[in-house]
């Protein structure tokens, strides 16, 4: 991103996005208690305790490979996914442990969406068909098709874009656009809660707002959790933010978490000063 | 993918767009060089062939390719100098070898023109072998209940081994079982069975115990035997490339693995999986030995697949090549010949079908 890009990104900031206030918090949604995991023998993450507050935003920063991706994929059961992961402590959904055995993954996973950092329509699907994929592939029965294509697509900023080639395959839309579609196919089926992992490394600025006006919009009714490099987004974004670390040798932790505007504007630890303030990470 | 035909209209851009390629342009002395190392061994070889009675193939191996070897080896050394010259060394091969290559394919269809196309005509096509010797004249007589076999055999095997041979990739790529290395093992063990030992097979487990008698049905057994491990590991490999990307997305959306397998990642390998399916038609469609022991012969037209023995392609050009009958001999190269027509228009028909784009 050029200096101008960039200025232009914050500029518009003031005047587009309104600034985060924290939203008193209310009850909370997820929790993740002495979350410990492992890839094979490696212990990636360690202890981590995050509470996210029902209809907020909360933002998880860190340099690579400290865990955050891995975290957020624990949040919905796709960890497990990965041959040789291992999981102790336990990840609160509504109060019930989401890996009791008496859970249905599936289940969850209906109600905690993901966006992903790379976008992944569905290439043998229109783009109409992507939107209403989620249904399909969950066998959920909503009626109003015409009505959730259009209200999602609008959610995620790309409706006008594309209201007219609701026919078109999903793979001729630009990288933004796919990225754009994806959220919009995540909201078709109405999660309680909607992780992102990175959902604008791969777009330009203009894009990248658009995306974040969509997740303040969302917030009013969804819990969203965000995995972001971008200190200024999650600023922009998102009500509280844990700051992940993982130092030399050691597994992933959270170094400091609370409120956006305490974890930017007042860190109690001089690491989580040295990241925000980009001196390291 | 885009098809654009060719127009004359562009031709005139085509040429404006030259001046706009610099990198085209080369210097007089690399063009001169180039020039010399293509025309000289071509002099020194067509020489030869006027002079001498070595043969052609010799003449083209033993001294053609060395001596261009040789005057690439020194064009390239004078225009780039000694870094240049591995690389001739390897283009020279590279394109002696596909040389040979479409030399060899285009020989064989050329045969079979030369020698088949003598028998074809519509009856060839439509007739078939009732009351017709080998000594007959081409005038009469034509391969249409073989056609008709054939194509039953193909379609049988291919019913039956095309979902489970995709049934299995899946279990391979999708489901990642225990048992994935031993399946593996056996697929892979499984194409090697010689034809043969599949049509014996059938021809003791399912003809000699009475089961069904030699017909359509227990040759496209036999084939099914033979086409199975090629669908199998060619699905296998479509199946893999389909990104991870694409399978945790539609399962983080609430997918359950079945739907997910179902309705994203077959589709997404689509053309891939039609690729497979050719493939396990061109290993079968021309073996000859399960069909002799599982399908047998017949003059007649059989539709029935379960009923009688029914004729085939490659038995039918296995049954006339070898006699002393000229025209019977013309009417088995006329059948190989429409045999790899056939093959052609199945595969392209696969293609188009393949191509299907999504959307409007």
């Amino acid at each position: 991103m050029s200096t101008a890009e960039f200025e232009d990104v914050m500029d518009l900031d003031i005047q587009g996005v309104e600034a985060s206030t924290v939203h008193p918090a209310g009850p909370t949604e997820m929790e993740s208690r002495d979350l410990s995991v492992w890839f094979g023998q490696r212990k990636v993450l360690e202890g981590v305790n995050i509470a996210f507050p029902k209809n907020t935003v909360t933002a998880l920063i860190g340099p690579s490979g400290c865990g955050k991706s891995t975290f957020i994929r624990t949040l919905n059961r796709l960890h497990e996914l990965i041959p040789g992961a291992a999981l102790a402590g336990s990840v609160l959904y509504e109060g019930k442990d989401i890996y009791d055995a008496a859970v249905d993954p599936v289940h969850i996973r209906l109600q905690i969406g993901m966006v992903f950092q790379k976008p992944n329509p569905f290439p043998s699907m229109t783009i109409r068909g992507n939107v209403l994929s989620g249904l399909k592939l969950s066998g959920m029965k909503r009626d109003n098709h015409d009505e959730i294509v259009e209200e999602t697509l609008t959610a995620a900023g790309l409706w006008n874009e594309v209201k007219d080639r609701l026919g078109n395959a999903a793979g001729d839309l630009s990288g933004g656009q796919q990225q754009r579609l994806v959220i919009a196919r995540a909201l078709a089926v109405q999660p309680h809660v909607l992780l992102m992992d990175e959902p604008c490394s791969a777009l330009d600025p203009a894009s990248t707002l658009k995306i974040e006006e969509t997740i303040r919009g969302l917030a009013k009714e969804v819990t969203i959790i965000i995995v972001t490099h971008n200190m200024q987004q999650a600023v922009r974004v998102s009500d509280y933010t844990a700051f992940f670390l993982a130092e030399e040798g050691t597994p992933g932790h959270v170094v400091e978490q609370g409120a956006t505007t305490e974890i930017f504007g007042n860190p109690q630890e001089q690491r989580t000063l040295d990241y925000v303030n980009g001196r390291f990470g | 993918m885009s098809t654009t035909t060719f127009n004359p209209a562009t031709s005139v851009q085509l040429e404006q767009q030259k001046s706009m390629r610099p990198w085209r342009k080369k210097p007089t002395k690399f063009t001169m060089a180039v020039t010399l190392a293509v025309v000289i061994p071509a002099l020194i070889v067509a020489a030869l062939y006027l002079t001498s009675d070595i043969p052609v193939p010799i003449l083209l191996v033993v001294i053609y390719l060395p001596l261009q070897l040789i005057a690439s080896g020194i064009a390239a050394w004078a225009t780039k100098g000694t870094r240049g010259v591995a690389d001739s060394v390897i283009i020279v091969n590279a394109i002696g070898a596909s040389l040979f290559t479409v030399i060899v394919l285009v020989s064989v269809i050329g045969s079979l023109i030369v020698r088949g196309f003598r028998a074809l005509s519509p009856h060839f096509l439509f007739q078939n072998s009732v009351y017709i010797s080998p000594s007959t004249p081409l005038d009469y007589g034509g391969i249409g209940h073989s056609l008709v076999g054939t194509l039953l055999i193909v379609f049988i095997a291919s019913l039956i081994s095309v979902p489970i041979g995709i049934a299995t990739a899946v279990y391979i790529t999708e489901v990642r079982g225990r048992a994935v290395p031993y399946v593996r093992f056996f697929v892979q063990a499984m194409s090697g069975v010689p034809s043969v030992v599949a049509g014996l097979f059938i021809l003791t487990i399912v003809v000699a115990t009475g089961v069904f008698n030699q017909s359509a049905f227990a040759g496209g057994l036999a084939y099914a035997i033979l086409m199975l491990p090629t669908v199998a590991r060619t699905a296998e490999e479509v199946l893999k490339l389909v990104p991870d990307d694409l399978r945790t997305g539609a399962l983080a959306l609430g997918s359950t693995r079945a739907r997910t397998v179902l309705r994203v990642v077959i589709p997404a390998a689509r053309t891939g999986i039609i690729t497979a399916v050719i493939l396990g038609v061109a290993r079968v469609i021309g073996e000859t030995a399960p069909l002799l022991l599982a399908a047998g012969n017949n003059d007649q037209t059989v539709v029935n697949p379960f009923g009688s023995p029914i004729s085939s392609v490659p038995t039918y050009i296995f049954n006339n090549v070898a006699l002393p009958y000229p025209d019977a001999v013309s009417r088995a190269w006329g059948a190989a010949l429409v045999l790899i027509i056939l093959v052609a228009i199945l595969f392209t028909l696969a293609r188009v079908i393949g191509r299907g784009r999504v959307g409007r």
